[in-house]
């Protein structure tokens, strides 16, 4: 697999998909591919957040570490992106993402990836609104799942 | 060293001036002769005057010696000669002349070289003197001497004087007797023309070196602006992170760029100055002849001369102004060099010099510094004239360890320096073991005291030479005598030391050690005392051994590799490394690194620079490769141009990731275009380099550019034998191959051991290659040894290459392995942060048992762990406590105890 490919997977990630393909490709370019073997964790819980991935094959769960045991609360596909909360929001990892297949991932640093949000503001547009989407999508669930308006 | 340069250099070299002076007399009837022989060839030979009056044969080879008529004109025959015929005469005289022509180039080679090698001898002797001078720089001198500065005079306003000294005595004199000969035979042709000639020689000899006094004076001025620019120039370069952090650098180019103004106008001046100089000594020079014509003529016209003589004369002046102008430019050349000789001497000025001690006497001469410390009335002033101690009175039994501390200012400091025979002002008397401190030979204070100061000094080269440099006192064992001769009687001539650097000169008796090895333990483990144990372990892993210095190590080396490679595939972890194979690309490796499949040791061979190298690009073009990494390189190129191009230049990204700088991008954009271009106009020979020069850093699984398939691959493993034929061919030994059994000498150890590279794709790949190395050398127990190998690391210009603490690790313990009597720490432990600086003080306290060790604190936190602590108060008076009463007793309880 190439870079061009990668670009591609990078493609199909919501919060990239209005990039434009050269700064996709210094993206890609400028981040690591990875290999996990089934069981091996992409980081745990409570470390400090040092990159995001995006997952270019296999697939991974998201595992909380809750006094009563760990509690699966994700799964993970194909060109999902996950850590980027931790490395925007520059907190510890809230959650443990471990690989159930052997999968590889493409690997953006943290430093890399704050450094390109701050050089193309057309990649920070893209981030902001995929938040405040996320952001949405939440309160549209906390409203349906409350019984009345507070 | 001499106020005057010509009594410099006769005091140094008069035996060799007055031989080379004797060689050049010897030479001159030679000279002559080639002068005459022509004449004679044509005249007697050619000409057949030797034949006049039907001889049929000549003398050829006669000796005689005709006295003029005014010494009764006899003549003395000293050889008949031989007789022979026209042509053998024509022949015998060319070759007679072949040889004269001959005769002359040796004596010419052999002044030459005398003359140049009096030059370098008195250069050297004074590069020589002027060090030790500086060696000898007073405290207050120092810090107003730049050591650039200094640098600059011994190596570069000294080199002139030398080109010179050869010539100072023997050329006026040579030139002065050939101008002088030429105005004599003038003045017998016509006393009045000689008369002539003499005054406009007299006007040149008088008005012309009056007019280069001015040039002299701005000689002077440039020498000190350029001293000072040198001395800039390494001040910003020292302090550039000063620069950067406040971007100055604007201020600091007006700065040089205002000095290079200044320098230029110096110059332009002296520019001048010079040619006018010039146009009027050609003047005085053309002006002759016209006296000669106008008034020669003249004279000639009224019969007084007759024209032969006028001619004569003519010839004859001709013979007068190259050696006159010779002359006159020694005389500019001396006195160009008398300033340089001048400002150089004046920067060694006797005032700023300590007194010179003699070393031999002091040589044997050692004492204990064991006894009793008194001091008496000890007054010492700071820089203000306020009295920082004040009439303090001690009495302490060495050893001792003693903690030195004050209430307010540096007191402590300055006391420990004194101790420490560190050049302080002071009044009253300080005695150890009832000598007197300052009458202590300076070699007893090398070897008994050892000062360690808040600013660690190291000198470039190893861990090791920086520890060991207090050892290095006086040379141990002598080196070879044989091949020593040359070298001693040169530095017997030129006053230079008899020491070579190449004996032993490691002290090994005061360090206590019975080997190099057991020292060499030794520190390993007080540095691990100091807590730097593991950056000691690191940089013995990227450190290299030599195989044939420990033999042992590396073929256990060679055994870890093994292991660990046992290791890696019974884990099932084998995928995690990728081995060198001989017969196989190594993925994780970059291109070059497949190609030469060494370690460089040259730079020709390391980096981009093997893209040019001629022996690797034939190699590539014999595995006919040239052409594919080019085009693999366009390819890289147009990738990085269309992904870097919208960052801004200088952005980290760029250092980071990309295989071109910043401001490279465009230069590879306009090489792309030339590439689609044919002909003229097209890709040039240093394009097709540059290029070539990308894909060497090239790694398929890392760069993922999807460049290298498997045949390429393949091709690259045929191009590597090539370049291994190659290179051996040409003899090349700059880079040593990886061999699968034996132990690179140019690799780290860390790469020694991996004998591969690992595969970065894997997650955690590197941590987990670590640990089982880690594991590995633990097992084998070679960490002592690579911990030995770290001693090795280089600590750059000024440690610059150490972190602060261990730079002050380094300091420090170079005086403690030579197990001074009396150890002053000052500052020293500053670096370390509290908590290790505590572990250094108990590292400190147990290697100086039974010796003494002063420590200015700079708190009283663990004043209980020395037997007496001296305290000096804000009035300048010393308390002193001994261990009874400091442990337990309330501060103001014991201030009060000592000050009854």
């Amino acid at each position: 697999m190439t870079l061009d490919s990668e670009v591609l997977s990078l493609r199909q990630v919501p919060m990239f998909r209005d990039i434009d393909p050269s700064r996709l490709k210094l993206l890609a370019f400028t981040s690591e591919r990875i290999h996990f073997a089934k069981g091996q964790r992409f980081f745990s819980q409570g470390d400090a957040a040092d990159a995001a991935y995006v997952i270019l094959d296999g697939c991974a769960e998201v595992v909380l570490d809750n006094p009563g045991g760990p509690v699966k609360v994700a799964e993970l596909g194909r060109n999902d992106l996950v850590g980027e909360m931790g490395i925007l929001s520059d907190s510890p990892r809230s959650a443990t993402v471990i690989a159930t297949e052997p999968s590889s991932a493409l690997r953006i640093d943290k430093r890399v990836f704050l450094e390109l949000l701050s050089q193309f503001p057309q990649m920070s547009i893209a981030v902001m609104r995929e938040l405040a989407n996320r952001l949405e999508r939440t309160n549209a669930q906390l409203l349906s799942r409350s019984p009345r308006p507070v | 060293m001499d106020k005057s340069l010509f009594r410099y250099i006769w005091r140094h070299s008069k035996r060799d001036q007055l031989i080379i002076f004797m060689v050049v007399i010897a030479s001159l009837p030679f000279y002559y002769m080639s002068l005459d022989l022509p004449r004679k060839i044509v005249n007697e030979a050619i000409q057949g005057r030797a034949f006049e009056q039907g001889r049929q044969t000549a003398k050829f080879l006669d000796i005689s010696i005709s006295l003029p008529a005014w010494l009764g004109g006899h003549r003395f025959d000293f050889f008949e000669g031989f007789e022979v015929g026209r042509l053998h005469l024509l022949f015998g005289l060319s070759f007679l002349f072949l040889f004269f022509v001959l005769v002359n180039g040796a004596f010419k080679y052999w002044i030459n070289v005398a003359k140049g090698a009096l030059g370098e001898r008195m250069m050297r002797r004074m590069r020589f003197e002027l060090f030790s001078l500086a060696l000898r720089f007073t405290p207050e001198t120092l810090r107003t001497v730049k050591s650039s500065e200094a640098a600059t005079i011994i190596k570069d306003e000294v080199e002139p004087i030398g080109g010179f000294i050869g010539d100072a005595f023997v050329q006026p004199v040579f030139l002065g007797t050939q101008a002088a000969t030429a105005l004599l035979f003038i003045l017998m042709q016509s006393v009045w023309l000689g008369l002539i000639a003499a005054a406009v020689v007299g006007v040149q000899l008088v008005v012309i070196p009056r007019m280069r006094r001015e040039l002299l004076r701005l000689g002077r001025m440039r020498q000190i602006a350029s001293r000072r620019l040198a001395g800039r120039i390494s001040e910003v370069i020292d302090g550039m992170e000063a620069v950067h952090v406040h971007q100055t650098a604007r201020w600091e180019r007006a700065e040089i760029g205002h000095r290079l103004y200044e320098l230029f106008d110096i110059r332009f001046r002296i520019y001048k100055r010079k040619f006018i100089v010039k146009f009027l000594n050609n003047l005085l020079a053309q002006l002759t002849p016209f006296f000669f014509y106008a008034f020669g003529g003249y004279f000639a016209l009224q019969g007084r001369l007759d024209i032969g003589q006028l001619v004569a004369v003519i010839a004859a002046y001709r013979e007068l102004p190259p050696p006159l102008k010779e002359l006159i430019d020694w005389d500019q050349q001396r006195l160009d060099v008398q300033v340089k000789y001048d400002q150089v001497v004046a920067y060694f000025a006797a005032e700023k010099l300590l007194a010179e001690h003699a070393e031999e006497e002091a040589e044997a001469q050692d004492m204990e510094l064991v006894g009793p410390l008194e001091v008496r009335h000890l007054t010492i002033l700071d820089a203000h004239g306020s009295a920082l101690i004040a009439g303090a009175d001690l009495d302490l039994r060495l050893p001792a360890r003693i903690g030195v501390a004050a209430e307010t200012g540096n007191a402590a400091s300055v006391f420990a320096r004194l101790i420490a025979r560190r050049p302080v002002e002071f009044s009253g008397e300080v005695r150890i073991a009832g000598h007197d401190l300052t009458e202590i030979p300076a070699s007893v204070v090398g070897r008994r005291i050892a000062y360690a100061g808040v600013e660690p000094i190291l000198f470039p080269g190893s861990i090791r030479d920086n520890i060991l440099y207090g050892l290095r006192q006086r040379p141990m064992t002598s080196a070879e005598q044989s091949e020593l001769d040359r070298r001693l009687q040169e530095a017997k001539r030129t006053g230079n030391p008899l020491d070579t650097p190449e004996a032993d000169w490691i002290d090994l008796s005061r360090s206590g050690a019975a080997s190099r090895e057991e020292l060499d333990d030794r520190i390993v483990e007080l540095l691990g005392r100091i807590g730097l144990r593991d950056d000691l372990y690191r940089f013995g892993l990227g450190g290299t051994i030599n195989p044939e210095r420990h033999p042992e190590l590396a073929e256990r080396l060679v055994e870890a590799r093994e292991r660990l490679h046992r290791r890696l595939e019974e884990e099932g972890l084998s995928e995690l490394v990728e081995f060198f194979d001989p017969d196989r690309y190594n993925q994780h490796a970059t291109v070059a690194e497949n190609l030469l499949f060494g370690v460089p040791t040259s730079q020709s061979l390391t980096g981009r620079a093997l893209a040019g190298d001629i022996h690797f690009r034939e190699a590539l073009d014999r595995a006919e490769l040239t052409q594919d990494l080019v085009a693999m390189g366009a390819r890289i190129a147009e990738t990085m141009v269309d992904i870097f191009k919208g960052l801004p230049l200088g952005h980290p990204l760029f250092d980071q990731f990309s295989f071109v700088h910043a401001d490279e991008l465009g230069e590879f954009e306009k090489i792309l275009k030339r590439l689609g271009m044919s002909g003229r106009g097209g890709a040039t020979r240093e394009d097709r380099e540059r290029l070539l020069a990308l894909t060497l850093p090239y790694v398929e699984p890392r760069h993922r550019l999807g460049l290298l398939d498997e045949a390429m691959m393949e091709r690259l493993l045929a191009g590597r034998a090539q370049v291994r034929e190659i290179l051996f061919r040409h003899g090349r030994n700059d880079v040593r191959f990886y061999e699968p059994d034996s132990l690179n000498p140019a690799a780290t150890v860390r790469d020694n051991l991996l004998f591969g590279r690992v595969n970065d794709r894997i997650a955690d790949a590197r941590e987990r290659v670590r640990l089982i190395g880690a594991e590995i050398i633990e097992e084998m127990s070679l960490r002592a040894g690579i911990e030995r190998v770290g001693l090795d690391h280089q600590v750059g210009p000024a440690g610059r290459l150490l972190t602060s603490p261990q730079r002050a690790a380094v300091n420090l313990l170079r005086c403690v392995v030579k197990r001074p009597d009396i150890l002053v720490v000052d500052g020293a432990l500053a670096a370390f942060g509290e908590s290790r600086a505590d572990a250094v003080l108990d590292m400190l306290t147990d290697e100086t048992a039974g010796r003494t060790l002063l420590v200015v604190l700079s708190n009283e936190r663990r004043a209980d762990m020395f037997d007496v602590l001296v305290r000096f108060s804000a009035g300048g008076g010393a308390e002193v406590r001994r261990r009874e009463a400091a442990g337990s007793v309330p501060r103001d309880e014991a201030a009060s105890a000592a000050a009854e």
